[in-house]
């Protein structure tokens, strides 16, 4: 292709990312409260008498679960019979920085729980947490007694955050993130995003573009893909203040989860609590969340049934990119397949 | 190359630090920013930021209390459901042994 005509092509694509299409899976609003929405994927065949109920993270959106057509999690799921629930955030303002992490453990997350099973008639129910979301699924597991959670996935998950990068910058005690949350009621997604983007800073504010640049050039540039996930990329929810301190302070700076030190509403969140059928996934390439950021789980839990899946791969790029169907999907369903039936 | 060697300068420590300090003086800005703009908005008696903010918390208090109502409903409705099952099942019983006398 020649230059001038691969530069309009490649302006159009980055001018057209916000029009791609994304999370457009039919589903069903089955539950609300605040911001926090309940959805409930429709299917014709719902084949497994225990739900899966999808959680993902505070920062980004969860359409990630539901990427583009041909490359989703939610249509693969509903393809091998499963009934699956999404619990989504929503999009926080500043009337929500009240919310903390008890918020969303103790009161968001088991009401959510509490609607899945009673819309699907169903005793138990499949967590599957990604990133912060995983951390709260983890510590709701850990808190709960109602039985409700027969099994728990765990996708790229930060327990232990010894060692990370991001808490290289954050734990440090010049870090005020008592000044950032009490500057902003919402800490913006952007600020949130720009801090992520700078852990691998010339992957994603250069080698992003020229690949696409290159493949555009080529005539091979996936247009369709490339615009799905950057429009996934770049919608950046705020971060209720009080969630935002507590949860730098206490898993970044204190790192209290390992630590049994960390208590919601009174409650000490004692990870040897956690006594479900266990799968946890790390990505080898995750500068995010690390595989050795998630594997002292192991040695906290009570669950006899623990399966570990460990595949290269970067912390999103593990579950959402284009080898994802292939290469893991199939491992996850038949894991939660073995164990959704009575 | 460029790369690791760009990931090498962002998990220093030095470059932490800088991290730190930016972050802290461009939020002290933008709050300076804000504040301004608030108390500006405000003199003017017109709704700033704070109190739709303020008003968005009145809502939200009010449907957590109306999201607890609704949930003792809900366990209400489903313990008389299953006291009306139980006690069809043993009337059922009652009548069963009533007619075999």
């Amino acid at each position: 292709m020649n230059p001038a005509r691969a530069a309009v092509e490649f302006t159009n694509t980055i001018l057209t990312t916000e029009d791609a299409p994304i999370g457009t899976t039919p589903r069903d609003v089955v539950w609300t409260h605040r911001k926090v929405t309940l959805y409930r994927y429709r299917s014709t065949r719902r084949e497994h008498a225990v739900p899966v109920l999808l959680v993902f993270a505070l920062i980004n959106r969860p359409a990630i679960f539901d990427l583009r057509p041909g490359n989703s999690f939610v249509s693969f799921l509903l393809e091998q019979g499963f009934d699956v629930f999404l619990l989504d955030w929503g999009i926080p303002d500043d009337e929500d920085a009240d919310m903390g992490l008890e918020a969303y453990v103790c009161d968001e997350l088991p009401w959510g729980i509490r609607e899945t099973l009673r819309t699907a008639g169903a005793e138990e129910v499949s967590l599957l947490g990604w990133c912060i979301g995983g951390t709260l699924c983890a510590m709701h597991c850990a808190t709960a007694d109602d039985g409700a959670v027969r099994n728990l996935v765990l996708l790229t998950t930060p327990i232990d955050t010894t060692g990370s990068r991001y808490s290289n910058w954050v734990a440090r005690d010049s870090f005020d993130h008592d000044l950032v949350a009490d500057a902003y009621p919402a800490v913006p997604g952007r600020m949130v995003d720009f801090a992520n983007k700078l852990l691998k800073p010339v992957q994603n504010f250069w080698t992003t573009y020229s690949d696409l640049w290159d493949a555009t050039q080529k005539g091979t540039a996936r247009v369709d893909a490339y615009q799905a996930m950057a429009r996934w990329v770049g919608d950046n929810p705020p971060f209720p203040s009080r969630a935002y301190r507590e949860w730098i302070e206490w898993m970044y700076k204190e790192n209290r989860l390992v630590r049994g030190r960390m208590r919601l509403r009174g409650r000490r969140i004692d990870l040897g609590r956690v006594e479900q059928n266990l799968l946890v996934v790390t990505a080898g390439a995750d500068h995010i969340a690390p595989p050795s950021n998630t594997a002292p789980i192991f040695d906290l839990v009570s669950s006899e049934d623990v399966t570990h899946l460990d595949r290269p791969g970067g912390h999103i790029g593990l579950m959402a990119g284009s080898r994802a169907r292939e290469e893991i999907w199939p491992d996850l369903a038949a894991w939660l397949e073995e164990r959704s039936n009575p | 190359m460029a790369e690791e060697r760009d990931e090498r300068l962002v998990q220093r420590n030095a470059f932490g630090e800088l991290m730190a300090m930016a972050t802290e003086n461009v939020v002290a800005l933008a709050k300076i920013g804000a504040d301004a703009g608030d108390l500006m908005v405000r003199n003017l008696r017109l709704a700033g930021r704070r109190d739709i903010a303020r008003l968005g918390q009145q809502l939200a208090r009010t449907e957590d209390k109306l999201e607890s109502v609704l949930q003792e409903v809900e366990r209400l409705q489903d313990e008389l459901r299953a006291e009306r099952e139980r006690s069809a099942q043993s009337n059922g019983a009652h009548r069963s042994r009533t007619e075999s006398t």
